[in-house]
């Protein structure tokens, strides 16, 4: 090849990739890489006081306004199974409840609806006792214990192995937005109760699923079916020994864990109990099912 | 001019009537002008001398309401039936509403004296021997008194029937409201039209108010009780207010004390003798001759006053004047007839097999109370059962349904005491409500926070039954619900089981409500471990040497939480020490 030859091929070659990436051929291209290796990524938020963390989380992932349009539907799902004052750690903190509600409200949701199914009875006691009713109504959500059959409607789990049809909250297949808001403990049973246990809130017939050949199975089988849009870990105050009712030994952690993948913040949640992702059966399982990625070498942290 | 003392009257009964009904549904849930819920029953002078000579103690909260209804009756005679006792006012309701007027007065039977013989029969068992009194020393190995004012007392018959058989189907109308309202929400009716969705919204929020939260509370010897109290009413087929004239010992209590009373009623010469007044007469008060009348039956409800056609009755305090007998007229032989039966209703239970007793220290547990768990706070066996006057307050207010009457647990002596029956529902670990509205103090007032050393039995494994002892399987609901910290867990092959621990189990009964093994659950609670002859300080102190458990299996194989930003404060005082 002449000199001259080289730089005419070079030339050719320089105005063919600036045509291409005019025309988004390259883009594509990159859009492909993207998808191949673009980690999850995940916030943790520390410093500030609860509501600013919180804020914090969600502004680091895009806002509010990236997951809810003008006029859509919330439903938010806070771990309220216990009668516990918010001191004992046993339910999500009721200002991370009352903060989230708050976003929602500002980004123009119609109706922000806070419900659970709580395992002590009477249901709305435990709303009272863990502050989150008073929280969450002040902030101007509607408070819904979920204890009334009629509030849920058979639902297929269609990639189920041991959980085939459950009864889920009618209000959480209609919502456009669905936020699961878990406190981070520890548990007698599942050894950790995170996101992922926290769903178990939303749905009827929980004695089914403890009768069934495996809790865990059935737990990361719901997982894979229904997906929170937005996961916000609740790690305040986290509870570390007699999870999940207490009372136990506390630690004030101060932090909050947001991202849109369910195992990716589970695993980081399991970090902060101290304890190894791939012990813990539910998430191990939920991993196996493609709920999320549950290394966190393969997640990115921000920490804001 | 006496028609404006009848409308008094009905308005006063209207009155007490909805005060008793309004403390009796606000009862539990917010206190209504800062009056105790059971008022009506402390107020009960029958009921303030049985729980007082039961526990051979003078209980200063029942005297301050009991003294005034007595003052009362020593002024006005039977006053308190006529214009305020609940009962009375339902028992002329229902006669007004099916229009019973009973039987011609002559026609009526007379057994105006069978209430005296009750009262009777009913004083000799409170005056029996207790082997515990307030200071639960045991005098005695064996108690012979007896609680039987529970079958006769209107006051505790009328609250028992309402909690009973009155708020199971009115909770459960409230909850198929509630439901089908629901329904509606989600159905497509309300879909399409806002200001729909809005009034269903207010009716959710309003029955969410009133209604039990979660599902309608039952009770067992429902039917039985709600079967009496029509009883009771129909008697009026055979005569007005038949139990007020001829069982009601409280009325007869009443009645004695009114022998005192100033007060009496005059009927001068110009009565004609039409006998308006002895037909009106809803006591049969009056004697064939119209210038007479009972002084211990007469309840002062002014109806003879107004029918009279010459306004000839009148009020008067001179004796002389008046036509009033206070004559009680009691029979020897019957007489000694019901000191009899006292002292047989005292013996009969012994007959029977019964509870647990405890002698001079000793317990000595009978198989068939294995399931008699009584409420935290509640006195020993013996002393409970003698105090406690059935009048279902403690059923009414609890908010899990736990609390029952007993039916054959106790013995025969028993018998509608109230017990926990743990698959119904939990004894809850932040609730102190049951001893807050107990009129006789069968159940000792204490706090939520006392409940970690108020002993009432112990939590049992079926290792046979359980899902993890017996098949493997990832259960542990036990140790989920228990509040306590009593459930450890036994790690085999990745498998937990739970193991109690008696030293800190109370008996609450969170783990056999959840139990998924049907349909008894494979954890029970057991009334072994029953701890009401300890004194509260002796409780606190077991509770104290029991350490406080760690739960989890010891999990070191994790890197601990991150180092940035991490406030490491103590953690939160544990607060079962």
């Amino acid at each position: 090849m002449t000199r001259r030859e080289f730089l005419k091929r070079a030339l050719a070659l320089g105005a063919g990739a600036y045509a291409a990436a005019q025309t988004g051929l390259l883009s594509l291209l990159d859009g492909v890489a993207e998808a191949a290796a673009a980690p999850p990524t995940i916030v943790v938020a520390s410093r500030r006081d609860i509501a600013g963390r919180v804020r914090a989380a969600v502004e680091a992932l895009g806002g509010m306004g990236k997951f809810l349009k003008r006029g859509g539907s919330v439903l938010i799902k806070p771990n309220v199974a216990w009668i516990r004052k918010p001191e004992y750690a046993a339910n999500t903190n009721p200002e991370v409840v009352a903060e989230l509600v708050r976003l929602c409200r500002a980004a123009g949701a119609r109706e922000v609806k806070v419900m659970d199914n709580p395992v002590d009875g009477p249901a709305n006691r435990a709303f009272s006792t863990s502050g989150i009713a008073a929280a969450a109504e002040k902030a101007g959500a509607k408070v819904l214990p979920a204890t009334s059959a009629a509030m849920f409607q058979k639902k297929q789990i269609k990639r189920g192995k041991v959980l085939k049809e459950t009864q889920t909250l009618r209000d959480l297949l209609r919502a456009d937005l669905f936020i699961n808001v878990p406190i981070a403990k520890v548990h007698g049973t599942t050894r950790v109760t995170l996101g992922c246990k926290n769903l178990m809130g939303t749905v009827l017939d929980r004695g089914a699923w403890h009768q069934s050949d495996s809790l865990d199975q059935c737990i990361a089988d719901y997982a894979a079916e229904v997906r929170p849009h937005l996961v916000v870990l609740d790690a305040t105050r986290v509870l570390l020994s007699n999870g999940p009712k207490g009372p136990g030994q506390t630690r004030d952690l101060n932090l909050i864990v947001a991202g849109t993948d369910p195992l990716a913040v589970d695993a980081y949640g399991v970090k902060l109990l101290g304890l190894k992702a791939e012990q813990i059966g539910h998430l191990k399982r939920a991993s196996q099912m493609g709920v999320g990625e549950l290394d966190l070498n393969r997640v990115t942290v921000k920490s804001v | 001019m006496y028609h404006r003392l009848l409308l008094l009257r009905r308005i006063s009964q209207c009155l007490f009537f909805a005060a008793f009904l309004a403390l009796f549904a606000f009862a539990g849930r917010a206190a209504l002008l800062h009056l105790p819920a059971d008022l009506f029953l402390r107020a009960d002078p029958l009921l303030a001398l049985s729980a007082m000579l039961s526990l051979r103690q003078v209980l200063l909260p029942l005297l301050w309401y009991a003294l005034p209804v007595v003052v009362l009756s020593i002024l006005l005679g039977r006053v308190f039936c006529g214009w305020v006792c609940p009962m009375g006012t339902a028992i002329d309701l229902c006669e007004r509403a099916c229009r019973i007027a009973g039987r011609r007065p002559s026609q009526a039977p007379q057994w105006r004296r069978l209430k005296f013989y009750l009262l009777i029969a009913l004083l000799v068992t409170m005056l029996l021997p207790v082997a515990h009194g307030a200071r639960q020393q045991a005098s005695l190995s064996q108690s012979l008194a007896l609680s039987a004012v529970y079958v006769a007392d209107p006051i505790a018959l009328l609250t028992r029937t309402l909690t009973l058989a009155g708020v199971p189907p009115v909770q459960s109308g409230l909850a198929f409201a509630r439901d089908v309202n629901t329904v509606w929400i989600y159905g497509d009716l309300a879909g399409s039209r806002p200001w729909l969705e809005t009034l269903l919204g207010r009716v959710d929020s309003a029955l969410r108010r009133f209604a039990r939260p979660d599902s309608p509370p039952h009770f067992r010897l429902g039917l039985v009780t709600l079967a009496l109290f029509v009883g009771i009413i129909a008697l009026g087929a055979l005569a007005r207010r038949f139990w007020c004239r001829n069982l009601c010992p409280l009325g007869a209590l009443l009645g004695l004390l009114g022998k005192l009373s100033p007060l009496r009623l005059r009927v001068p010469d110009k009565c004609t003798h039409c006998l308006r007044c002895v037909n009106t007469c809803k006591m049969g008060a009056i004697l064939d001759d119209p210038k007479q009348y009972r002084g211990a039956e007469c309840i002062w409800c002014a109806a003879c006053l107004a029918v009279c056609p010459e306004q000839a009755i009148s009020v008067t305090a001179r004796r002389a004047d008046s036509g009033r007998t206070d004559k009680v007229d009691l029979e020897r032989r019957r007489l000694l007839g019901a000191i009899g039966l006292g002292l047989a209703a005292a013996v009969l239970p012994k007959v029977d097999w019964s509870a647990k007793r405890t002698q001079a220290g000793e317990r000595v547990l009978k198989l068939s109370s294995e399931r008699l768990i009584r409420p935290p706070g509640a006195l020993p066996e013996d002393a409970f059962v003698t105090a406690c006057v059935r009048c279902g307050e403690c059923m009414k207010v609890c908010p899990t349904n736990t609390l029952q009457p007993a039916l054959g647990e106790g013995g025969l002596e028993a018998i509608g005491t109230p017990l926990l029956v743990p698959r119904m529902g939990p004894c809850a670990d932040y609730c102190a409500a049951c001893a807050q509205v107990c009129p006789t103090r069968a159940i000792q007032p204490f706090l939520a926070e006392e409940k970690s050393h108020l002993f009432l039995g112990t939590a049992r494994v079926n290792r046979s039954e359980c899902l993890a002892w017996a098949y493997g399987r990832q259960c542990m609901v036990c140790q989920e619900a228990c509040p306590y910290v009593a459930i450890s867990a036994d790690l085999l092959n990745g498998v937990a089981r739970p193991v109690v621990d008696d030293r800190i189990c109370v008996g609450c009964g969170e783990c056999e409500f959840r139990c998924p093994v049907e349909p008894r659950g494979a954890i029970r609670v057991s009334a072994g471990g029953d701890k009401r002859h300890l004194s509260r300080t002796e409780q606190r102190a077991l509770r104290e040497r029991a350490p406080f458990p760690g739960s989890q299996p010891a999990d070191t194989a994790g890197e601990g939480p991150p180092e940035q930003d991490i406030i490491d404060k103590a953690p939160y005082p544990n607060p079962y020490p």
